[in-house]
């Protein structure tokens, strides 16, 4: 008995101790995605952390911890050992809607992070049933305004991604349509196509194969440009509606405390990653958006975390939802 | 029927080449050798072996994703027959009789049966799949939210049919699993439900975690207390292949449990889960003696597995042709033909051909390499069952342990193993029992998900369930059977109605 | 959890008018799931059925469960039925211990002012299997000794080399006692040779003198 107290003593001492920096990594790194295996940001986190393994000469092991819309895995990840041993992939849910939607949070999106830059973000796209009476954007929307809760938008859940943005859609367009929830974005597609519910908004990974094969139709992706998955789809400006423009960015994140050189060494290795012509083409494939170099920093991932608190939390805090 | 010819032609070509014929074997072994540990089932399985297919080119990657999942979910009949842990909802019923059957000293027979079944099943589903997967991908189109609901209550009824004892007793454990299923955060609100405000209940309960409960843990409790009967399975082992009686009367359910299994698993809403169950009933409803049904019948492990097969490879039709998954496995599958740089949709069958055909020719090379794999395995699995039990045990526990920390790495969830195993237990003691306490919990958040659903979109309307044909037919189909269960225990008198 | 003690003292022969105390002890315990339901989801709203609230169906359901505990605690006053039978403690209370000591030390853990660093694998693996044993009373801890330093190993490999999971198998102070050319895999599968040749040198040792010790003491000892 206190051999093991003394084995466990010992070990926690040891564990606890400073780790030497100087040749950071030297062991595999472990990127906590806080969703679970397949969706569109473990699929980035994954594409992104094989190339960051290469020019890290260490592996980076994705570590699925699902849960409370991402917010399992991101406390998890705020807590950790600030080494440079964890790190993690928040986006858009994780690091901006979450406090609106989480009162009892335990981490402050732009205070508890160490950010190490903006991965990847894929557009969002207002989407409809083949058969919706409405022939471009705005015949939508003044369909939507006119017909308000017989229309009925499907969701993939509170805290999900869709949930947001649709919020956010029908706040700018001032409408209250029906809200019908799905258990991911999968069956809410499914119903779509059935013609069983009218519209949704979602990433343009999820729902642009239904599009391209005339399952469903497109009225604008909310982004500055057209998307070269969707060459035909105009942007919601070119499309006449006016503040709608949001996507679900993908970043990738260390504990606060994390040393400034080790941060550095990561956002190189993120860097060259999403420079690396093979890595880019397999995020384009997928209709993601590769941040512009000066996206690609620290300091403005930081800034676009606290803008996307303050964008979101009036508008999510508006409509009621809270998922607590 | 040239076309489909001519194709299959072409699948076979992709999936025949030396090293796509290698992943595929590849992916089975591994695929059984993980999903055998205790608790680990496909979903489990896949997620973990994910990462070991980035490095080959798509085609291959699938073929062997595509070989983890059919190994894996044979290895989760195998522990369920074996040591009674179900792998995943659809091996519930395998427990049922299947675990029986090794207790019997009949295990190579039921692990050789459902083998055998399988392979079947799996080869009528590719030939489903390869000519019927288009067109019927058009009705299951027609499934909405009413719909889903109503093949649920069905569903619900078959687990009040497949109940052995007190059918009271059934139907408390079917309600207190719909219960379990609703606890975590609400769907369509997003408030927290019966959580006790514990942060890792706020996603309600994970199926591997309950399943492991109150099966494996609470089996190895239940174990404890009967020195005398543990180990009953040690000493007899028996046959290690069915005989020709055997065959003779599983041939018929597993015939029946593919036609049922292959049809639900078209369903987008995860319509598989209910092949098993469906199957389990039938066989039961049409059995000589429906008694021995729960005793180690074959009937009641051939026709499941059957249907469990056929499901799981035509629920592949919805991700094919549709670009849905029906279910976490095929969500996963999504996620892995992302990777790799595949995004599916209506247009793979016409953009990729050649993974499209290729993936359907290695589902049939996988079903043949399962049986290859697992014929000569049966000898070894049933020789596992020889380590006594004090020494069988605690080895089960830290498989348990590391299998459900391996799914989500959280610690909480391999408490909650524990905590069910214990409530599993006092369930058994008051004679309860578990599989439709699982079944309840599988469909329920299905049922109230749809339910909700159906109830938004007709403004409150309850006749929506009745005007939609489709809802009205099963919800008949259901009254029926509910009512064919009953009538032998009312026709016995009122004394023995609570206990068939 | 709310296991009626009097329902498993209970003898199994018949007292006073409860004829089948299975069915009782049932339905109590029934009684008592939805109680604790309804007791939950008191705050939620019901909703309507155009738009149902949180709780309506957990309410549906909890009475639901209510009944049917009522009508088996009604029962087992009218119908002769099963008793209970005995079941003693040690099971479950050990089989949980053990779940416990793993899931407290596979990674780092902290429960208000109590903490333990993460062990990994390497520690957790043999907790669960050395503790879980002595949940049968015919336990002998050699046998399990080398069950815990053959099996560990072996999901050491399986796990942690051959498919690459995430998990934890030692702690990373342990790996410091290493010298630092050493990777982590390599750390890996030499504890695991070494722990697999400790389980051999035990089976190989202990199969001249049986050991026939009393594990009692031992038993307080790895709590």
């Amino acid at each position: 008995m206190r051999k093991i107290a003394l084995a466990l003593a010992a070990f926690g001492l040891a564990t606890s101790a400073a780790q030497a920096q100087g040749n950071y990594p030297q062991r595999p790194i472990t990127m906590i995605v806080p969703f679970a295996a397949g969706g569109p940001t473990d699929v980035i986190a994954r594409i992104v952390g094989d190339n960051m393994s290469r020019t890290l000469g260490q592996q980076i092991v994705v570590e699925n911890v699902a849960g409370a819309g991402g917010t399992t895995g991101i406390t998890r990840g705020a807590q950790a050992q600030p080494d440079g041993y964890t790190i993690m992939m928040g986006h858009m849910g994780t690091h901006g809607a979450a406090p609106a939607l989480y009162p009892n949070l335990k981490y402050d999106p732009s205070k508890d992070f160490a950010p190490i830059g903006l991965a990847a973000g894929t557009p969002i796209l207002i989407v409809a049933k083949k058969d919706f009476p409405a022939k471009d954007l705005k015949g939508f929307v003044e369909y939507v305004q006119k017909n308000g809760d017989k229309v009925n938008m499907a969701h993939a859940g509170v805290g999900s991604v869709s949930h947001s943005t649709g919020i956010f859609f029908t706040s700018v367009i001032k409408a209250k349509p029906t809200m019908v929830a799905y258990r991911g974005t999968g069956p809410a597609l499914n119903d779509l196509m059935g013609n069983t519910v009218d519209f949704m908004t979602d990433q343009i990974v999820n729902v642009a194969p239904q599009v391209q094969g005339g399952n469903i139709k497109a009225f604008a992706i909310a982004t500055a440009t057209r998307s070269p998955a969707l060459p035909d789809v105009p942007t919601t400006k070119e499309a006449g509606l006016d503040g709608y423009e949001v996507s679900a960015w993908n970043a990738v994140f260390a504990p606060k405390g994390t040393p400034p050189e080790i941060v550095a060494k990561l956002n190189e290795a993120l860097v060259k990653a999403l420079s690396d012509e093979n890595t880019k083409k397999r995020l384009l494939d997928l209709g993601g958006v590769i941040p512009s170099t000066a996206e690609q920093t620290p300091a403005s991932l930081q800034k676009l975390v606290e803008s996307e608190v303050a964008r979101w939390t009036p508008v999510l805090k508006a409509a009621g939802a809270t998922a607590e | 029927m040239g076309d489909l010819f001519s194709n299959l032609n072409h699948g076979f070509s992709i999936a025949l080449t030396f090293q796509n014929l290698g992943l595929a074997f590849l992916g089975c072994l591994v695929g059984t050798l993980v999903g055998v540990l205790p608790g680990v089932g496909p979903i489990a399985t896949i997620a973990m072996l994910l990462p070991i297919t980035f490095g080959l080119e798509p085609v291959g990657a699938l073929i062997m994703l595509a070989g983890i999942y059919y190994g894996a979910q044979y290895g989760g009949s195998t522990t369920a027959i074996l040591v009674n842990i179900p792998g995943e909802a659809t091996s519930v019923v395998t427990t049922l009789d299947g675990h029986q059957m090794a207790r019997q000293g009949r295990a190579g027979v039921a692990l050789g049966i459902a083998a055998i079944g399988s392979f079947f099943a799996g080869t009528v589903a590719t030939v489903v799949i390869a000519a019927l997967g288009a067109p019927l991908t058009r009705l299951a189109l027609i499934f909405g939210p009413a719909e889903y609901f109503s093949l649920m209550v069905m569903g619900l009824v078959f687990a009040v049919v497949l109940a052995r004892g007190s059918i009271l007793k059934a139907i408390a454990m079917i309600v207190l699993g719909v219960l379990l299923s609703t606890v975590g955060t609400d769907l369509e609100t997003g408030q927290e439900r019966l959580t006790f405000g514990l942060p890792f209940l706020s996603d309600g309960i994970d199926f591997a975690v309950l399943a492991m409960g109150i099966f494996g843990v609470a089996e190895i409790l239940r174990n404890l207390d009967h020195t005398e009967t543990r180990n009953v399975v040690q000493q007899a082992i028996g046959r290690l292949l069915p005989n020709r009686e055997d065959f003779r009367q599983s041939w018929r359910p597993v015939l029946r449990g593919t036609t049922i299994g292959a049809i639900l698993g078209i369903l987008p809403g995860n319509g598989a889960v209910l092949g098993p169950f469906a199957s389990y009933t039938m066989e039961k409803k049409l059995a000589k003696d429906p008694s021995r049904f729960g005793r180690g019948a074959i009937e009641g492990v051939a026709g499941p597995e059957a249907a469990n097969n056929a499901g799981a490879q035509t629920s592949f039709i919805p991700l094919l042709t549709l670009g849905i998954p029906p279910n976490a496995v095929m969500a996963l599958m999504v996620g892995a033909m992302t990777i790799h740089g595949i995004v599916p949709g209506p247009q793979v069958m016409t953009r990729n051909p050649d993974l499209f055909w290729g993936m359907i020719a290695s589902m049939w090379i996988g079903n043949l390499m399962l049986l290859i794999i697992n014929l000569p395995l049966v000898g070894v699995w049933v020789r596992l069952l020889k380590v006594p039990y004090h020494l069988m045990f605690p080895a089960i526990l830290m498989f348990c342990c590391i299998g459900i920390y391996s799914i989500n790495s959280l610690p909480t969830d391999v408490m909650f193993i524990g905590l069910f195993g214990i409530v599993g237990y006092i369930l058994i003691k008051f004679g309860f029992e578990p599989a439709p306490l699982l079944l309840g919990f599988v469909l329920g958040k299905l049922l109230e998900e749809n339910l909700r659903r159906a109830l938004i979109l007709s403004r409150g309307s309850l006749d929506t369930f009745i005007e939609r044909p489709i809802s009205a037919a099963l919800l008949a189909v259901a009254a029926v059977l509910l009512v064919l269960a009953l009538l032998p225990s009312i026709r016995k008198g009122r004394d023995e109605v609570f206990v068939e | 959890m709310s296991l009626s003690p009097q329902g498993v003292a209970q003898p199994p022969m018949r007292r006073g008018p409860i004829r089948s105390t299975q069915n009782f002890a049932g339905g109590l315990f029934l009684l008592a799931l939805a109680a604790l339901a309804l007791y939950l989801a008191r705050n939620l709203p019901q909703g309507s059925l155009r738009s149902m609230g949180p709780a309506m169906l957990p309410d549906w359901l909890a009475y639901g469960v209510g009944a049917c505990g009522f009508a088996l605690v009604v029962m087992s006053l009218l119908r002769d039925g099963e008793a209970l039978a005995k079941s003693s403690l040690r099971g479950p209370v050990v089989v949980l211990l053990a779940i416990l000591a793993f899931a407290m030390t596979i990674r780092p853990f902290s429960l208000g002012a109590m903490g333990l660093p993460g062990l990994g694998m390497v520690v957790a693996g043999p907790l669960a299997i050395i503790i879980g044993g002595y949940a049968t009373p015919d336990v002998r801890l050699r046998p399990l000794l080398i069950l815990a330093l053959s099996l560990t190993p072996f999901c050491m490999v399986l796990f942690g080399d051959l498919l690459n999971l995430p998990i934890p198998i030692f702690p990373q102070s342990f790996a410091n006692l290493f010298p630092a050319s050493w990777s982590q895999k390599e750390i890996l599968r030499a504890t695991a040779v070494v722990m697999a040749i400790a389980a051999l040198a035990l089976f190989l040792t202990g199969r001249r003198r049986p050991s026939n010790r009393i594990d009692v003491v031992d038993h307080s000892g790895t709590m």
